[in-house]
């Protein structure tokens, strides 16, 4: 028996697996929207010294949200393809719970919109009243009927 | 029972089934299988991502609008419960997914109209341009041919 080849298969990476760990995990995007506002973003580049991050934590893209060691590298990195790119991510709004439902067809609908006062519950008691007011007139019909018959 | 929908594909997510992912924020992400969670670790964008509804719903691939998704919505109005109003709605509801279902299927229909002829059409052109592929023996003789009647054509000429 020769060695089966065990390098290189997608299970075996080993990089992968520990990028995706979620101890790794990076901000996702809506997060960063929120830190992208102006009172959020001036706290995030005005945080005192910080000896665990690199570069003491001065040096900051908040698009990225990735520290830089200097100016010079944090410069070279907005001239990046990487961080074009984040910008461009980060020019639509987030992806949210709300969109996915709303791709099935589950939105909320408080009656705020025309199309909504007539479909609905409000449609179905109209509906019901109908048929009811429908149902009466042939009971009467047929009442008359009958007394006719009679 | 609570049918929650999958954060990155929009499938219902039955009870028992998938995974909940809880940001350290708080704010909690439900996953129908491992194959939307992994997506979502490797941060893709659900919007971009071929197989989901949210892109095959914005790209017009599935009917998107259409009277019958009036009905289905969350309206936050309680309603009392009245039986008739009950059996109406149910009737209501196998109603208007049997018309959906229908307008579904004609949908479909008319988007992959014209498919066959398109088809067709790219078959042909596909024949035409590389029939000298083929080595049958009367496509080589009608090649061999079609050759020595131009070489004898150059002859000629000259």
């Amino acid at each position: 028996m020769t060695r089966i080849r065990r390098k290189r298969m997608h299970c075996n990476n080993k990089e992968l697996h520990q990028r995706y760990k979620s101890k790794r995990r990076t901000k996702d995007l809506d997060q960063i929207q929120e830190d992208l506002k102006p009172e959020n973003k001036q706290r995030l580049l005005s945080i005192p010294e910080d000896e665990d991050l690199p570069g003491l934590g001065q040096h900051y893209c908040v698009e990225c949200s990735r520290y830089y060691i200097d100016d010079r590298s944090l410069g070279e990195h907005r001239r990046g393809r990487e961080h074009k790119r984040r910008l461009r991510d980060l020019k639509d709004p987030a992806y949210t719970q709300r969109e996915a439902e709303a791709a099935v067809g589950l939105v909320t609908d408080n009656g705020r919109t025309l199309s909504s006062a007539i479909a609905g519950p409000q449609s179905l008691l109209l509906l019901k009243q109908k048929n009811d007011a429908v149902a009466a007139a042939k009971a009467a019909g047929t009442e008359k009927a009958m007394d006719t018959d009679e | 029972m609570r049918l929650e929908k999958c954060y990155f594909c929009s499938s219902t997510v039955y009870p028992g089934h998938g995974t909940m992912f809880v940001r350290n924020d708080g704010k909690s992400f439900r996953f129908c299988r491992s194959k939307c969670h992994r997506n979502f670790k490797m941060k893709r964008n659900p919007r971009k991502v071929r197989w989901t509804k949210a892109f095959r719903k914005a790209a017009g691939k599935e009917m998107a609008i259409d009277s019958t998704f009036e009905f289905e919505k969350r309206r936050n109005v309680p309603v009392r419960y009245d039986r008739d109003l009950m059996s109406t709605t149910i009737k209501a509801m196998k109603r208007v997914q049997e018309i959906r279902a229908r307008r579904e299927r004609a949908f479909f229909k008319q988007r992959m109209s014209g498919n066959k002829e398109r088809e067709r059409e790219e078959n042909i052109k596909e024949i035409q341009k590389s029939i000298h592929l083929i080595s049958t023996p009367t496509i080589k003789n009608k090649e061999a041919q079609k050759a020595a009647a131009e070489s004898s054509r150059q002859m000629d000429l000259d």
